[in-house]
């Protein structure tokens, strides 16, 4: 049997993680939830996913700013594809999100609520399918 | 610190002893707790030490005067009452204490009562200053609080929701019936008019304390307007109306912002979609003179009736017989009046039944821009 890509959400809204998961299950991969950043950070640590989807607004805004720092920042997390997810919320409603300069790599980001059929097929490109 | 619990701390600053030891045996009796200074340096550093809630201060006294001491204290003392003592009660240095920031005088010779009654009076209209200061700091932080507030924990659920109608479809679409399938995207499409309603309505918000529509720059009309049509053109397409546009190729840059703009132009002309039946026209005009420019967007829908025409712009006005696929959050035409007004222009509409109905949308001019046009020709 194939083993499954591991994907890992970080997100602190319960629901959310579980809609994706769901969508994601879909997609034939096996995926790992984290609630805050700090649990998120451990996780990537020990079970080195394929790719990660990190909430830009956890308990603070900018957590997942941090989050995603410190998974590029580890031996694992170099090179592997990293998604954030922006609720444009706090920043005015047209300025969506782009990465500084001199920021850590981001590979996506998505607009809360993803498509489920958008979703798939972004994490298949990165993923280089199934 | 003066802390509202204890006694409250008053500072006498006199150079007579015999009039310090009177005041603060009388204030000592009211339970005050009492600071003496015979002259200005010293009453000055004792203040900065202790914080008084209030300082009664001679006017006349060698070294520092009482006028200067009054600077001094209301500038470096937060909320600090003073009250000045004065030999020659005349109006002009009374006058001039308060301008510096006296709260009030007592002329000389006062008794204990008059001392008494002057002191509580200043220290209540402390208490009632620091309590107005201190509402209106909550006010102004729950209003800033609220849109931030009203943005995530309003937003979240819906796009919870959303989500898991996504993922509903995603799991498990193939096996619904067509009816559940049907409901299940009506859900859907009533969760996001909710969302933009939302989101409409914290845009009118943040025009209204003044976060949106803030970065004003110069900008061309045309290429706006350009955004907007390229944005409701597939629309019109797919229902067979046609959209021209009619524009001067030299305009004056209007001063504004895009985005907000852009959603102005897009809100209209997309109206104008919605309320025009197959085969109509939409026709954009654009006219400019020494002091407007002015955006006419008119179309060959419906009309709105004449009763109904003064109330288009309120939040929440719909005509009658709209449909749900026509309906909108309500705000549209709202958020952009606001916009409009935001950039000193205006919107005003014309309408009639069964004929169509026009827009106009109108901006001033760049003051500078217009002088030198008319210098550069004369």
């Amino acid at each position: 049997m194939k083993i499954k890509k591991k994907i890992l959400l970080i997100d602190d809204d319960k629901d959310f993680l579980f809609a994706t998961k769901l969508i994601l299950e879909k997609g034939g991969y096996e995926i790992f939830m984290a609630e805050d950043g700090k649990t998120g950070v451990e996780m990537w640590k020990s079970i080195s996913p394929d790719l990660a989807i990190i909430d830009m607004m956890m308990e603070t805004w900018g957590e997942g700013f941090s989050v995603l720092s410190k998974i590029r920042a580890t031996d694992t997390g170099k090179d592997t594809p990293l998604f954030m997810l922006s609720a444009v919320d706090l920043q005015g409603p047209y300025n969506a999100f782009e990465p500084p300069p001199e920021f850590p790599k981001v590979n996506k980001v998505l607009q809360k609520p993803i498509k489920a059929g958008e979703l798939l097929q972004l994490v298949a490109q990165e993923l280089g399918g199934k | 610190m003066t802390d509202q619990s204890q006694k409250p701390l008053i500072l006498i600053i006199d150079d007579e002893e015999v009039l310090r030891d009177g005041c603060r045996q009388v204030l000592e009796r009211c339970g005050y707790s009492v600071l003496t200074a015979e002259q200005g340096i010293e009453g000055i550093k004792l203040a900065h030490e202790h914080e008084p809630a209030l300082a009664l201060v001679d006017l006349k006294m060698p070294n520092v005067s009482g006028m200067e001491i009054v600077e001094i204290l209301s500038h470096d003392i937060p909320d600090i009452i003073l009250i000045m003592i004065t030999g020659y009660a005349s109006i002009v240095s009374a006058v001039e204490a308060m301008q510096k920031g006296a709260h009030d005088y007592l002329p000389k010779p006062f008794n204990p009562d008059q001392l008494r009654v002057l002191v509580k009076r200043g220290l209540d209209h402390r208490t009632l200053r620091i309590e107005a200061r201190k509402l209106k700091e909550e006010k102004d932080q729950m209003e800033k609080n609220f849109i931030t507030f009203v943005s995530h924990e309003m937003r979240s659920p819906l796009v919870v929701i959303r989500q898991y109608i996504e993922a509903l479809n995603a799991i498990a679409r193939n096996s619904f019936d067509k009816e559940v399938r049907e409901i299940i995207e009506r859900c859907r499409k009533r969760i996001q008019s909710l969302e933009e309603m939302v989101e409409h309505w914290l845009d009118i918000s943040r025009i209204d304390n003044g976060t949106l529509a803030q970065q004003k720059v110069s900008l061309r009309l045309s290429s706006i307007i350009a955004r907007g049509v390229e944005e409701i053109t597939p629309i019109c397409r797919k229902r067979g109306i046609s959209l021209a546009t009619n524009i001067p190729k030299k305009l004056p840059d209007i001063i504004g912002d895009e985005e907000s703009l852009v959603r102005v132009f897009t809100n209209i002309i997309g109206n104008a979609t919605k309320y025009t039946p197959e085969g109509g026209k939409i026709i954009i005009i654009v006219k400019n003179d020494e002091y407007y420019t002015t955006t006419s967007i008119s179309d060959t829908g419906i009309g709105i009736p004449r009763d109904k025409l003064p109330f288009i712009f309120e939040p929440f006005f719909r005509c009658s017989g709209q449909d749900e696929k026509t309906r909108g959050s309500g705000l549209g035409l709202t958020f952009c009046k606001k916009i409009m007004e935001a950039h000193n222009g205006g919107i005003e509409v014309s309408s009639r039944e069964g004929e169509g109905t026009t827009f106009v949308l109108t901006f001033p001019a760049p003051i500078n821009t217009a002088r030198k046009a008319t210098g550069v020709s004369s």
